[in-house]
């Protein structure tokens, strides 16, 4: 087994106001991933260092941070991949709370705002839903996020603009107005259809490179985009 | 406790450079700047024509400088290179569906390159000889 | 109070996306031809063309498709990138960026159409 050099970016708001880097010797075989390393860091050298996990399995999407400048998940990154000089930062436009943990308070409010359920309006309906594969293959793509928050650490838009909805939120409206079963699609096209909605995204594509479940969140929200533009004809129409 | 969107800055203007994903995206953006320019030259070409045969002479003249040639290349390589992206993100913005099926991206893509070619050979047509 | 404001809907939006999508549409297919053979082939005098023709051409309703598909449709395209690449650079505030960036394009397009509906005047 050899070890591995690994560089963290520490911020203890108790000790320092500035974050600052800290270098750990782990050791590492082919099967340590980066979340392993830092239990390892945190069990045996360093109580002190702050993160998130919990599932280990790239479901709950807890373990997010800054690989080398990239969004990535702790526990699907393994450190064979990466031969020296390996940065860990916590996920980029967060606001910081300690060490590699940040605030995603505004990415749960984003995600709250596209109301992410099923909106039935017939609600006296005690029949269980119906839908056939057809149905489901239309959406179902884009119901395969985490809410890990990689793709809001990947886009720019909503680095430049907090208040901009974001891919995960938006790719999660998409996903529920696509499903068959569901009523809510006027209620969300409200949320989505304003500047800090679909209209503030540049297809910049990053969101769906980073994405650890292939959701393709930048495709969900341009093909937002056209829904939206549908839903602005039909409102100027009805007037 | 402050909202946490307020608690942070903001990007700095030069966080486009900081990645090469977000430097290829900057370079996609600016393929429209020689764009403006070669859009600015036939506007300029089309005046010329409204004035006078000698204005079009010079039109021409202007338009084989080098300078001028040079900015035009770049903005051909610009149109290929914008042509390259776009065609790639129209399948993801709209999935065409036949039949319950999405059409594979792939066969979109080609369809696109097919209209490129198509126009091509419309100007082929039109300034050598087929269309007098 | 704030949330009404902050719910604002956007319906020009579309109206500009659906412009620059066009033009996108026009700048990939559209474009690479007119610049080879009027920017490149003609000038190069590997093509000819002398005014005579160029007029026939232009003032023309196929001319009128042309300076659409080749000016003002890719003048909207670049109007939104440049608009979004302003905000993306942090440069100026949108409001005016948008009268600026959408009024130029419209500002040419007017001339560019103009000229052709004078040319087929004359």
């Amino acid at each position: 087994m050899s070890t591995k050099s690994i560089r963290i970016k520490r911020y203890l708001p108790e000790q320092a106001d500035e974050a600052y880097w800290q270098r750990y010797e782990v050791p590492v075989d082919d099967s340590t991933s980066l979340l392993d390393a830092l239990t390892h860091i945190k069990e045996t050298l360093d109580s002190s260092l702050s993160y998130r996990w919990s599932c280990r399995m790239a479901i709950c999407g807890s373990c997010g941070v800054m690989v080398n400048g990239m969004p990535k998940l702790g526990c699907k990154t393994f450190l064979r991949n990466y031969p020296a000089d390996i940065r860990i930062e916590p996920l980029a436009h967060f606001p910081v709370r300690r060490d590699l943990m940040v605030d995603m308070e505004v990415f749960l409010e984003h995600l709250a705002a596209v109301k992410p359920y099923l909106i039935d309006t017939a609600a006296e309906n005690t029949e269980p839903y119906r839908q056939t594969p057809t149905q489901l293959a239309r959406y179902k793509q884009f119901a395969n996020c985490i809410n890990c928050g990689l793709c809001y650490s990947a886009c720019p838009q909503f680095g430049l603009n907090p208040e901009f909805l974001g891919p995960a939120a938006i790719a999660l409206a998409h996903r529920y107005n696509l499903d068959s079963r569901d009523q809510g699609k006027a209620q969300r096209m409200a949320e989505l259809n304003r500047h800090e909605g679909v209209w503030s995204c540049t297809f910049v594509g990053f969101c769906s490179e980073v994405c650890p479940k292939h959701v393709d969140p930048a495709a969900a929200v341009n093909q937002g985009k056209v829904e939206a533009a549908k839903h602005t004809l039909i409102a100027l129409f009805k007037g | 406790m402050q909202k946490s969107s307020d608690a942070l800055p903001p990007l700095k203007r030069t966080w486009w450079l900081k990645h090469r994903y977000f430097v290829a995206y900057m370079v996609r953006e600016a393929t429209v700047l020689p764009l403006l320019f070669f859009a600015a030259c036939l506007i300029a070409g089309m005046i010329a024509l409204l004035r006078s045969d000698a204005a079009w002479s010079s039109w021409l003249e202007f338009m084989s400088a080098a300078p001028v040639l040079m900015l035009n290349g770049l903005a051909l390589v610009a149109s290929l290179y914008h042509a390259w992206t776009f065609f790639q993100l129209f399948p993801r913005v709209m999935p065409l569906r036949i039949a319950g099926r999405t059409l594979p991206s792939q066969a979109i893509v080609a369809g696109q390159w097919a209209g490129v070619v198509l126009v091509l050979l419309l100007f082929v047509w039109l300034f050598t000889g087929g269309a007098r | 109070m704030k949330k009404s404001a902050l719910r604002r809907q956007a319906y020009d939006e579309p109206l500009w996306w659906g412009l620059f999508s066009a033009g996108g549409v026009c700048f990939a297919v559209v474009v690479p031809a007119a610049i080879l053979f009027l920017a490149l082939l003609i000038p190069l005098g590997v093509v000819s063309l002398d005014a005579e023709r160029a007029r026939s051409l232009l003032f023309s309703l196929p001319g009128i498709l042309f300076v659409g598909a080749v000016v003002c449709l890719p003048l909207f395209h670049a109007a939104h990138r440049i608009r979004h690449g302003l905000f993306d650079l942090r440069l100026g505030r949108d409001k005016p960026n948008k009268w600026l960036t959408y009024g130029g394009a419209a500002l040419l397009s007017a001339v560019a159409l103009g000229g052709v509906l004078l040319g087929m005047l004359q």
